[in-house]
């Protein structure tokens, strides 16, 4: 197994430790700091997100190899860009007004980042005005919006009617997510894709950005 | 045979005359009676008249006395967020930023926050209904407990930690002991534990973790003389089998578990499996004939003993009424149900249905459509009403019912666009779909077409 293999293994296994002393010592070695990211880091966070759609892992398997990357990543940050290396893209995640549920958007946040994005996390409870201003203010293309109960899905309209109000709803590509919420009742809400589970969600901002 | 009879026999593996059915009408039954969630949940008499209501409409075999989680929570110091149409959500935790564990002298007193008024909803219930049906007190199980003490670090700490873990769920699971005391002495017949995040952790976890905790909660439960059962919710296929290991009486899952597949497995265990009728694409989102198409599938496709027909979970407070009264019937009446459903997607287009002249009628027409008022009981107090109108206003009004279980008047319904059974149409108008209307306002719409 080389040295990024190894890593990988370390972030999906929830190895923090050997997670720091690989990347450190990768990166001592002179492999390039890209390559550490792409071939360690993010290839296992992808691979325990596969896992944890296949059912295999669970939330706190998840997490733990999530902390692992943002540790090999703390490392890699100064490199990366004395490197000029820039995310693939960024995207604005929240939790609906009214809503305080946040460990599903905190997977998804995971699983995009991992997936190379820079998000911007506004966190649970917020008002479709703040979805608007993060996005303005971060030159983000994505919205990713996270609701958890019945009672709350309905504010994922009130989300697209802020960015049409804007007069920039075109601009983005709105998409949403939780438990009660279905592919249809984001397109009546007049979102753009719904997306069942983080690594889907990962993959589905991956694809618009690749389009 | 009473429901509260079928709720105890299928927990015994004593055969039942009829499938159980169990409601989980938890701040919807406040929508029955115009209270919003905080209402029911913060007002003893408004949710007793509430459940009453849906007592009287769903005719239930068992029901939840409150479908709170949070009860707990707020006693041991969590801030809550309150809303008009969900429970309150859990917005600060007490241990998220200390690994300390609270003092047993916190545990739940019976005087503690909402408990006295929970327990005396319980004591009214257990006396008016409470013979005849089984309730249902619902305890926080220990593992949400432990997460709303300390916040999401618990998926953490369980790898990180777990020395921690295995102290905060000792502390939780004599907080549900308090629980079971308080409710079982108050009337309750089934203690339901209701953890909703054992689908988010690993079978192993859940074994090194959690089951000395629900095995203790479910043995003291026994040990009290009531039944226990374990709802979950999420995809909770891979831990269904550590979780009857843990020897519930029962286990309640939702639309995320196939079960017909988990109840193959429950059988082996002799755990009776309760669900799983989705909350919000059917009972939230679909219509009445949706839901009573889903509930005689299923009844059509799995074995009837261990099991009880339930919601997935707390059902979402603006569920349509009639959309619960469907799922009752076809519970309830499953051959009837299934003909209407039949003849309802083929819907014979050799019946010639004749409407009247609406524009030209002679006196008020007031034609009440029903799934069946002899065996549906929102049905039937609907028909009721409309007979006692006519009691009142004689040969001025004319009357009629239509009940579903006739091909004709499936028909009929088709051709007027009725969608919601039962329904009041005057006059061939719409004029209340499910809902009784008051005396007052039935009255004063019959003198406005007189």
């Amino acid at each position: 197994m080389n040295i990024l293999e190894q890593i990988s293994s370390a972030v999906e296994k929830g190895k923090i430790q050997d997670v720091e002393t690989l990347t450190q010592q990768a990166l001592d070695e002179g492999t390039d700091p890209k390559t550490i990211l792409d071939k360690g880091l993010l290839e296992g966070i992808l691979a325990i997100g596969e896992k944890w759609k296949r059912n295999e892992v669970f939330i706190p398997e998840v997490l733990i190899a999530a902390k692992g990357m943002s540790t090999g990543a703390k490392i890699l940050e100064d490199k990366l860009l004395e490197a000029g290396v820039e995310p693939k893209g960024t995207v604005v995640i929240g939790t609906v007004k009214g809503d305080l549920h946040d460990i599903g958007k905190n997977l998804v946040t995971m699983m995009v980042k991992g997936a190379g994005f820079n998000v911007i996390d506004i966190g649970v409870d917020k008002p479709a005005s703040e979805f608007v201003k993060a996005a303005k203010e971060n030159n983000a293309k994505v919205i990713l919006v996270s609701a958890l109960l019945t009672t709350t899905m309905p504010y994922i309209k009130n989300i697209v009617e802020e960015f049409e109000k804007e007069g920039i709803r075109d601009a983005y590509t709105i998409m949403a997510g939780g438990a009660p919420v279905t592919a249809e009742y984001v397109a009546e809400c007049g979102g753009d894709f719904y997306t069942k589970d983080a690594v889907e969600a990962a993959d589905k901002v991956k694809a618009i950005y690749n389009s | 045979m009473t429901g509260r009879e079928r709720i105890i026999n299928i927990h015994n593996n004593i055969k039942t005359d009829k499938i159980p059915w169990v409601p989980f009408a938890g701040v919807h039954a406040g929508k029955l009676i115009g209270y919003n969630a905080t209402e029911v949940l913060q007002d003893a008499d408004k949710l007793y008249e509430a459940l009453m209501e849906a007592h009287k409409l769903y005719q239930p075999d068992g029901l939840p006395a409150i479908f709170d989680l949070q009860v707990e929570a707020e006693i041991l110091g969590c801030e809550l967020a309150w809303a008009d149409q969900s429970p309150p959500s859990v917005k600060t935790h007490p241990l998220a930023d200390t690994n300390e564990i609270l003092c047993d002298c916190k545990l739940p007193k019976a005087t503690d926050g909402r408990i006295p008024l929970i327990t005396n909803v319980m004591k009214r219930l257990k006396e008016s209904i409470g013979y005849e049906t089984a309730l249902y007190g619902l305890i926080c199980g220990p593992f949400t407990l432990a997460s709303h003490l300390r916040g999401n670090n618990i998926f953490m700490d369980m790898i990180m930690d777990e020395e921690y873990v295995k102290s905060l769920m000792e502390f939780c699971t004599k907080v549900s002991l308090k629980m079971v005391d308080y409710y079982v002495d108050a009337g309750m017949d089934v203690i339901a534990v209701v953890d909703p995040l054992v689908s988010q952790i690993s079978p192993e976890h859940y074994k090194t973790l959690c089951d000395e905790a629900f095995s203790t909660v479910f043995e003291y439960t026994r040990s009290k003389g009531a039944l226990s059962s374990f709802f979950v919710c999420g995809n909770a296929t891979r831990q269904l089998e550590v979780m009857c290991e843990s020897k519930p009486d029962g286990i309640s899952i939702d639309e995320n578990v196939d079960i017909v597949a988990a109840k193959e497995l429950t059988d082996k265990h002799n755990v009776v499996i309760g669900g799983n009728i989705p909350l919000t694409t059917l009972m939230l989102h679909g219509t009445q004939q949706d839901n009573m198409k889903y509930v005689v599938d299923l009844i059509d496709n799995i074995s009837h003993n261990n099991l009880i027909i339930a919601p997935g979970c707390d059902m979402p407070y603006n569920v349509p009424f009639e959309n619960t009264v469907g799922v009752q019937q076809a519970i309830r009446e499953t051959d009837a149900v299934r003909a209407m459903v039949a003849n309802y997607e083929k819907v014979d287009e050799d019946i010639e249905v004749d409407l009247p002249d609406y524009e030209n009628l002679e006196k008020p027409f007031i034609e009440t459509f029903t799934l069946d008022s002899e065996s549906c009981a929102a049905c039937t107090y609907m028909w009721d009403a409309v007979k006692k109108a006519k009691e009142e206003y004689g040969d001025k009004i004319d009357i009629i019912e239509y009940k579903y279980t006739e091909k004709e008047n499936i028909a009929r319904c088709v051709k007027m666009g009725v969608k919601n059974l039962p329904s009041i149409y005057v006059n061939g108008k719409l004029k209340w779909a499910s809902i009784i209307p008051s005396k007052d306002e039935f009255y004063s719409t019959i003198d406005n077409h007189l």
